[in-house]
């Protein structure tokens, strides 16, 4: 579980199945930003298994930690993102 | 029917192919098919999205349930959130010095219920991909000049859960009345591509 | 690194095509597969997770040349064959 403020990273994966962790965010720093509770588990309900919940949170990044010295330096990019699509960092 | 999955003819082809498939199973009927696109019209539009916002711009306390938790704040709006599944709403607000984006990059992920069907541009891989990495580049082709030093987020719905731009209330707008305010917003700026 | 609809930050996707007075639909078809997602989704057919699932599968030429409710179209034709939907008569 996170709290508001934490400082994660998200996880470096490359599964052939469905998941809701997009590549653009793979393996890097953010902040959570928001505790979003529980929500449908799309990894795992995308391979049948029914009702499976998982909880997610709201992480922001900062420009530079996904585009380095290409983004826009004044323009953040928050993404809901499951439990197991994060560690602690 | 044996085989549904045909992959070429056209779109209009197939449907029909699919729809006689599935009617023949008893899983729909042309009644049942109209009336499922037509209910969902007849409620989702970007006129209820701006029933909400003139709400929160002449209530503060409904502006603060609003940001604090959605859902309960639209449903004492009798709006129902329900399009595919329930999901949960949140929403942002624009705030001097802030302006807020909301983007799906993996599908298209939209506040249908509040909305409708989102525009074919928000579906598009040129909004998609460019968005989160370049918002004032979106911002300008729909001549949205934010003021200089304003930061942006980006919101990418990648769970079950649909954004709303909570828009600044126009400047010189003291005595309108809730109809009169919600007139004044557009689909684009509970998007964020536009202000209001 | 993943599939074809997981585009964001991708360079070369020009400019937006910005229409004024955008109707829902554009073409009767797209309202039907909108409306017969609806009511598949609703009957338990499917999930929105595997629906997404079977866009994602697209091979990436055919999901680049194919219009967002041609993409729903492939994917609920393919969940519809794939999960024996046409065998259980509920009429």
């Amino acid at each position: 579980m996170y709290a508001v403020g934490d400082a994660v990273r998200t996880r470096v994966m490359n599964p052939a199945g469905h998941t809701r962790l997009p590549v653009y965010v793979r393996g890097r720093p953010g902040r959570i930003e928001h505790v979003l509770g529980a929500l449908p588990f799309p990894d795992a309900r995308a391979a049948g298994v029914a009702g499976a919940m998982q909880t997610a949170y709201t992480v922001r990044f900062a420009s530079a930690d996904l585009w380095g010295v290409d983004g826009d330096p004044g323009a953040g990019v928050c993404a809901d993102l499951f439990e197991s699509y994060l560690e602690m960092r | 029917m044996s085989h549904v999955h045909a992959t070429s003819g056209s779109a209009a082809n197939r449907v029909k192919s699919l729809v006689a498939a599935l009617e023949g199973a008893g899983l729909l009927t042309e009644q049942r098919l109209d009336d499922a696109v037509a209910s969902f019209l007849g409620r989702a539009q970007p006129a209820t999205g701006a029933r909400v916002v003139a709400r929160a711009w002449v209530e503060a306390g409904f502006r603060g349930r609003l940001l604090d938790d959605a859902n309960a704040a639209v449903a004492e709006l009798g709006i129902d959130l329900t399009h595919w599944a329930p999901v949960k709403l949140r929403a942002v607000a624009n705030e001097p010095g802030r302006h807020n984006l909301i983007v799906c990059t993996l599908c298209s992920c939209y506040p249908l219920a509040l909305l409708g069907p989102s525009p074919a541009w928000y579906k598009s891989e040129a909004y998609r991909s460019r968005a989160v990495r370049d918002p004032r580049s979106i911002l300008a082709e729909f001549g949205t000049q934010l003021a200089p030093g304003v930061e942006i987020t980006v919101w990418d719905s990648t769970a079950e859960v649909r954004y709303l731009v909570l828009p600044e209330r126009p400047a010189g707008t003291a005595g309108a009345r809730e109809d009169e305010l919600a007139a004044l917003v557009t689909r684009d700026g509970l998007i964020g591509t536009a202000l209001v | 690194m993943s599939k074809i609809h997981d585009i964001g930050g991708l360079h070369g996707f020009g400019e937006l095509a910005i229409e004024s007075d955008e109707p829902p639909f554009h073409h009767e078809w797209e309202a039907r597969v909108f409306g017969i997602n609806r009511i598949l989704l609703g009957a338990g057919c499917y999930t929105l997770d595997e629906f997404r699932d079977a866009i994602e599968r697209m091979p990436p030429a055919h999901y680049l040349a194919a219009s967002y409710y041609e993409r729903w179209l492939h994917a609920i034709e393919t969940l519809v064959a794939a999960k024996g939907v046409l065998d259980v008569r509920g009429g």
